[in-house]
């Protein structure tokens, strides 16, 4: 049962990281920007919500507020950070490093804010009961899994169903080709920001009621959502999603033969072997070189 | 106030060897790499097991750090031969998650948490010596070193790679050694600094070598400049004279004054990689960083 108990409690973690993960690879794969201060748009839409909260808003509203939030940080990052770097055609280590001091800057506020240490939020949703012999379940496994599943249909529906969805992909394909048919990478790129960063605010807002949040978990879910992105293929919304899922049970079901600390380092090593061995992930079809 | 300025002085000097040794890594040879910490930390742990263990030696130590961390480098060398730029930085970020809780795990070599304590002080010959004198020799024989390296064949040749892999192996330049070899020497440096350090606090844990250490490592280069040869020093005087200067600002509570100085050097990496991407001693012509 423990083994069950444990492997659930991974698919509930997985789901959250797969939208985090799914929101990383959509910006990376339209805009080939590598969004190290996504965790920070999570820690932010977490905090908001959190704060909602505790000043006993409406729930929808503090989801609302936490979605702006974290939506006007990825579009802010691309607008402030990104572009002007790309303008004068800075290296991806130029971008990377921008992108690092912000997520430190993000981090350390929230610290000095908001306090440090563990915040979580108790909600009726949150409390387990059993619902088989030594099995126990909380109500926001099922949220958590319907909202993962739902925002994926929907991502999909929009990515193949609509204009600006079908134009995010081919500027993932061909940016220049893009450009030739006239229209603009630039609201494109956007776009990709806006609804990646999106993404991270329900999984922020369900981490928030389960596990709880501290001002370090952007670097968490950086980390996590970079190697989903890897391992799935870059290019691959399914295959980043997928993997998000995969680490988070193989995260969790580890603790059968092994203690917690271990935990990260055990999806770590599936990143480095996967670095190693298949660069191109399990998806992808272009090799990194 | 001498002993402070003194103090100071020594972890300039070793921060210094891991910024311009990092430096070597990233601005000659290309290789993104944001786990020098783990290799300050091994040589930190080879270093304080050598004078606990065998003798307060501080040659001895470094070379034993410097050998370690050398040869672990391959960890890094592998995926450095394997994939480039976003992809190098994901795998020396999984790296250094994983050497951190190798680190805190394995108690018996780098007593966890609690760290290897009571490291006794270094002796040269018998005699009792400071670090500081050894810091600064091991950071100008360093200096001298990529100096010469990078004006010699092989600097040449790091940088035709990191500029034009391709190129450089149809020119018939050993790209896998020439690569293998720039990671090793800067790990082997890192090391150094690790011994060093251990033998100047005599207390060694796991918080001086994660993640946040090498991305101050990597700021103290970037602010300083990368790719050239005396940037990552400026920048390691610029980056630990910080917190003392803060401690001047009396405004600033003191329990968040660590948190005022990470939001300083956040931004200042973020500020100048938008407005002067190649560092305060950089070449600001070329319009582009060096990296």
């Amino acid at each position: 049962m423990l083994f069950v108990q444990l492997l659930l409690g991974g698919v509930q973690n997985g789901a959250l990281y797969a939208l985090t993960a799914a929101g990383f690879a959509l910006i990376f794969g339209a805009t080939k920007v590598f969004h190290v201060a996504h965790g920070s748009a999570f820690t932010l839409a977490g905090y908001v919500f959190l704060y909602g909260w505790t000043q006993a808003w409406n729930p929808v509203l503090a989801s609302l507020a936490a979605v702006t939030v974290a939506v006007a940080f990825g579009v802010g990052m691309e607008r402030l950070v990104y572009r002007p770097i790309q303008r004068h055609e800075g290296s991806f280590f130029t971008v990377f490093v921008a992108a690092f001091g912000v997520s430190i800057v993000v981090q350390n506020l929230v610290g000095v804010v908001a306090g440090r240490g563990f915040a979580s939020i108790d909600t009726p949703l949150s409390n387990a009961s059993e619902v088989l012999p030594e099995l126990f379940l909380a109500d926001v496994f099922w949220v958590a899994i319907v909202v993962a599943l739902v925002m994926f249909v929907a991502l999909t529906l929009f990515l193949s169903r609509t204009n600006a969805g079908v134009a995010l992909r081919a500027l993932a394909q061909n940016p220049d080709l893009l450009r030739a048919y006239g229209l603009s990478s630039s609201r494109l790129s956007m776009l990709a920001f806006a609804l990646g960063s999106a993404l991270v605010a329900p999984a922020a807002i369900l981490t928030a009621m389960t596990t709880g949040l501290n001002e370090a978990v952007g670097n968490h879910v950086m980390l996590l959502s970079m190697a989903s992105t890897i391992v799935g293929g870059v290019g691959s919304l399914r295959g980043a999603a997928l993997a998000g899922l995969l680490l988070g049970v193989a995260e969790s079901v580890v603790l059968v033969f092994l203690e917690t600390q271990w935990a990260s380092a055990a999806s770590f090593l599936v990143l480095f072997g996967f670095i190693l061995f298949r660069p191109s992930g399990m998806f992808g079809a272009a090799v990194a070189r | 106030m001498i002993a402070y300025f003194s103090n100071l002085a020594t972890l300039v000097a070793i921060f210094g060897i891991l910024a311009v040794t990092l430096n070597f890594m990233v601005g000659y040879a290309g290789i993104f790499s944001v786990a020098h910490a783990v290799f300050f930390g091994l040589g930190a742990y080879a270093g304080a097991q050598i004078a606990l263990t065998v003798a307060p030696d501080p040659l001895l130590a470094c070379a034993v750090a410097a050998l370690i961390a050398g040869v672990l480098s391959l960890c890094l060398a592998l995926p450095a031969l394997r994939v480039r730029g976003e992809y190098f930085v994901a795998a020396s970020l999984g790296l250094q998650m994983v050497a951190l809780t190798l680190f805190s795990e394995v108690k018996s070599l780098t007593g966890g948490i609690g760290g290897l304590t009571n490291i006794p002080r270094p002796q040269v010959f018998g005699v009792e010596v400071s670090v500081l004198p050894l810091a600064l020799l091991a950071l100008g024989l360093l200096l001298w070193a990529i100096h010469a390296m990078a004006n010699g064949s092989f600097g040449r040749t790091l940088k035709a790679i990191r500029d034009a892999e391709s190129a450089a192996e149809a020119l018939g330049k050993p790209v896998a050694v020439a690569k293998a070899l720039a990671v090793a020497f800067a790990c082997a440096g890192a090391g150094v600094a690790g011994a060093l350090f251990a033998l100047h606090m005599s207390f060694v844990n796991v918080e001086s070598f994660t993640l946040e250490q090498s991305v101050l490592v990597m700021a103290m280069m970037i602010v300083g400049g990368t790719g050239t040869l005396f940037g990552p020093l400026v920048g390691a005087v610029l980056l630990l004279s910080l917190p003392s200067a803060l401690s001047f600002l009396t405004f600033i509570p003191p329990t968040e004054v660590g948190s005022v100085q990470q939001i300083i050097y956040g931004l200042a990496m973020t500020l100048l990689m938008v407005f002067r991407p190649a560092g305060l001693l950089g070449d600001q012509t070329k319009g582009k960083s060096q990296a």
